[in-house]
Formats: C-alpha cells, structure tokens, sequence
C-alpha cells in the first residue's frame, strides 16, 4: 500500500516541476515582449527623453503622462527633474534638459504651458482635425503663451483599446516666465550648512513647490542655470547653489523672470567671537 | 481506476499548478532589459514619439539616432514595422499620419541596394 502513494506522490512533484519549467523557462509569460518598466535605466533616460521630446513637439500633456506612467517611476516629476540636472551635468544641450524640466513642470501644474501642434498642413487633414487656431491673443505680449489643441482623435498607447477625444481648448495662459515674484529672503546663519549656500524655492499659485522651474544665477565673470527640483527630499520646487564669499550675484527665475540683483553671501556672527559664511535662502511664488 | 491512471491525473494536477504558480504566483521578472525587447505595442508608441518629434522639428539624423535604440534593424524597418502594426490595430489617422511621414522620411534616408548585374 505504501509503495503507490510514494509513486503518485513522485508523479505528483514530477508534474509539478514539468508545469514550473514550462512556466518559467520554455514559455515565460512575456515571450512577446517586455515593458518600459523593466528598461535598463540608461534606456529608462532615453525612453523618458522621447517622452519629453514629443510633448515638446505636441504639448498633449495627457498621452505624456499615460506614457510616462509605462515607466513605472514612483515619482514621474522627481524623475524627469532629477534626469534633467544630470542632463546639464553630463554637458547634453540645455534645450533637451528643458525639454525634460518642461515636462516635469507642467505635469506638476497639471497644464501644458506650450502650444500644442501635433498635425499641421503637411500632414493629410483627417476629418477631425477641422480646428481651426485663430489669433485669439495678444501677439505682442511677450509673457503670454497660448496652448491649444486641435480636435484629435487617437488611440491610447500602447494597447489601442480605446479612442480618446481631446476637445479643442484654447486658453491663453500667462507663462510661468516672467511671472515668479520674490516673496521672502532671508539671511540663514547655521554652521551645519555649506559656507554661501543660496536656498531656492520656488511655488505654484497654490502654494505647491514647482519643479523643472529654470533658474538662471550670474555673476561678474559667468553663468550658471539649473532647475528646481534636483532634491525631491529637500522640496520639488528646491533647488542650491554655493555663492563664494565676496561675490555679487544675480538671480532669475525663468529666462524672462526680473533679476534679483545684489546677492551675497552674509557674515554670521559665531560662537567666541569668531563669524563664519552664512547663506541666504529665497522663495519665490507665482501669483 | 488503474494505479498508473491515477499517477498520470497527479502529474497533470502537478503540471497545471506549476504553470499556474509559475505564471499567475511568481511569474518571471524582466529587469534591466533592453529597447530591442520591448513589446511590439510598446515599440510601436516609441517610434510615434519619434514621429511626433521629427514632424515638428524635421530632423532626420536625430529621429534616425533614436531609432536606432530599439535594435540593429534599418531606421526605415523599424518605422515600416511599427507603420504595419499601427494600422493593423487601427491607429487614429493623425498618429497613422505622422507614422507614415516618418517612415518616408526614413526610406529616403536608407541606403539603396546594390544593383544586381544580369548576364
């Protein structure tokens, strides 16, 4: 009697294992293909970076964010403004670092901020695409951006099981360009902190900290620009710079933003008499 | 029921629960793969990106640089690939639009074949 069990028990494991080979080496479940989330993530950055690069193209904010949800990333604008900063950083063009902080800002604000121009003339009209764009806007405002689109109809990526209708929306929008105001600026005297740290926030009109924002800082002999965001840990809308003791700076908000002029870095009285470098720390807010 | 019946229905028991843990439980992760792997569907939504961005801009050389992340294929295979699976599962007009305007872009960029001399 013992001697079938242990037979039908063998049966039982060597069924087992067949079914797990099967499962796991003959035929694995994705034999058709992978998904962005399992990218390298070298490829995740240029994935990421063809995402950005068609929203600078279409401003459909919505297929942007459905695509950079295939990425699977925790915090897709900490991504975007973190792959922007090493952008910078690794000397890639400013425009594609842009590309990607527009990206991460205008998914923060939850709008796009660019005029969204998938289908033009050269493209054979389709029967929805009848929108027309007039000059409905001040053509001679320079802080005034307007962001539209056309009718359009299409499929969601990447598994076409459905149409999604954007209506067409026109709306002028002032751009976040030149519009950040200087809200607080404090000297920060605290020894824990890097001698000159200049400490940047920058916040949405809700008073929500705004990533991929450009900062520009100038000085007597250069330049710097980086954006906000870098340090999700710290705040979104953070961003640092070390100022050195005895320099003048300049800082704009955006390329269009008002400077803020004659920035430098305090004398802080310390501990037995002796004075160290403190820091500064602005915060600038879109009205 | 035979003994050797009854050893045969449990392997078939076994099988069909390993497949099922090995596909349903723990199913096999793919990490850091490449873009080459990428699902067709996926694919073909990268190389419409890449569409998107060369009808605005018309750079050929870049939306050739990016093609060429998804594998050793031709810029003009891939976009014609990703054409052919586009309209296979009804694209909207606009994204076929652009699709098609890249991959004749691509054609045009791609090497001619060598001419066949007859006798």
């Amino acid at each position: 009697m013992r001697r079938p069990l242990v037979v039908w028990l063998a049966a039982l494991i060597l069924g087992l294992a067949l079914g797990l080979t099967y499962a796991w080496v003959i035929a694995p479940g994705n034999s058709g293909g992978t998904a962005p989330s399992s990218l390298r993530p070298d490829f995740r950055d240029d994935y990421r970076s063809a995402i950005a690069a068609a929203y600078a193209a279409t401003g459909d904010l919505q297929r942007a964010k459905a695509r950079l949800e295939l990425l699977g990333d925790a915090d897709p604008v900490s991504a975007l403004g973190a792959q922007a900063q090493r952008a910078l950083a690794a000397g890639q063009s400013f425009e594609h670092a842009q590309e990607l902080a527009r990206l991460a800002s205008d998914l923060q604000a939850g709008r796009p901020s660019i005029f969204a121009s998938t289908v033009t003339a050269a493209i054979p009209p389709s029967p929805t695409l009848t929108a027309t764009l007039e000059p409905a806007f001040d053509l001679t405002s320079t802080v005034a951006v307007m962001t539209a689109s056309p009718q359009a109809v299409f499929t969601l990526p990447p598994a076409a099981t459905g149409t999604r209708v954007v209506s067409p929306t026109r709306t002028v929008m002032p751009s976040p360009a030149a519009q950040f105001q200087l809200t607080s600026r404090d000297e920060v005297c605290d020894p824990a902190l890097p001698a000159g740290l200049l400490q940047i926030t920058v916040f949405d009109k809700d008073n929500h900290p705004l990533p991929g924002v450009d900062i520009t800082i100038t000085w007597d002999q250069g330049e710097e620009r980086f954006f906000t965001g870098y340090q999700p840990e710290i705040s979104d809308g953070y961003a640092d710079y070390v100022m050195q003791p005895g320099t003048a700076y300049s800082v704009k908000v955006t390329r269009l933003g008002v400077p803020v002029s004659a920035l430098s870095a305090p004398t802080c009285p310390g501990t037995g008499g002796q004075s160290f470098t403190g820091g500064l720390k602005l915060s600038f807010k879109e009205p | 029921m035979p003994r050797w019946m009854v050893g045969l229905l449990l392997a078939i028991v076994g099988a069909a629960a390993g497949i099922a843990y090995g596909r349903l439980v723990a199913p096999v992760q793919y990490v850091d793969t490449v873009p080459a792997s990428l699902r067709i569907d996926y694919r073909t939504d990268y190389v419409l990106m890449v569409a998107e961005r060369f009808h605005a801009d018309h750079d050929a050389e870049t939306a050739m640089q990016q093609l060429s992340l998804l594998g050793a294929q031709s810029a003009d295979a891939v976009s014609g690939e990703a054409l052919a699976f586009a309209r296979s599962v009804s694209y909207a007009g606009p994204d076929l639009a652009l699709l098609e305007e890249l991959n004749r872009a691509m054609q045009a960029l791609a090497p001619l074949p060598s001419p066949v001399r007859t006798p």
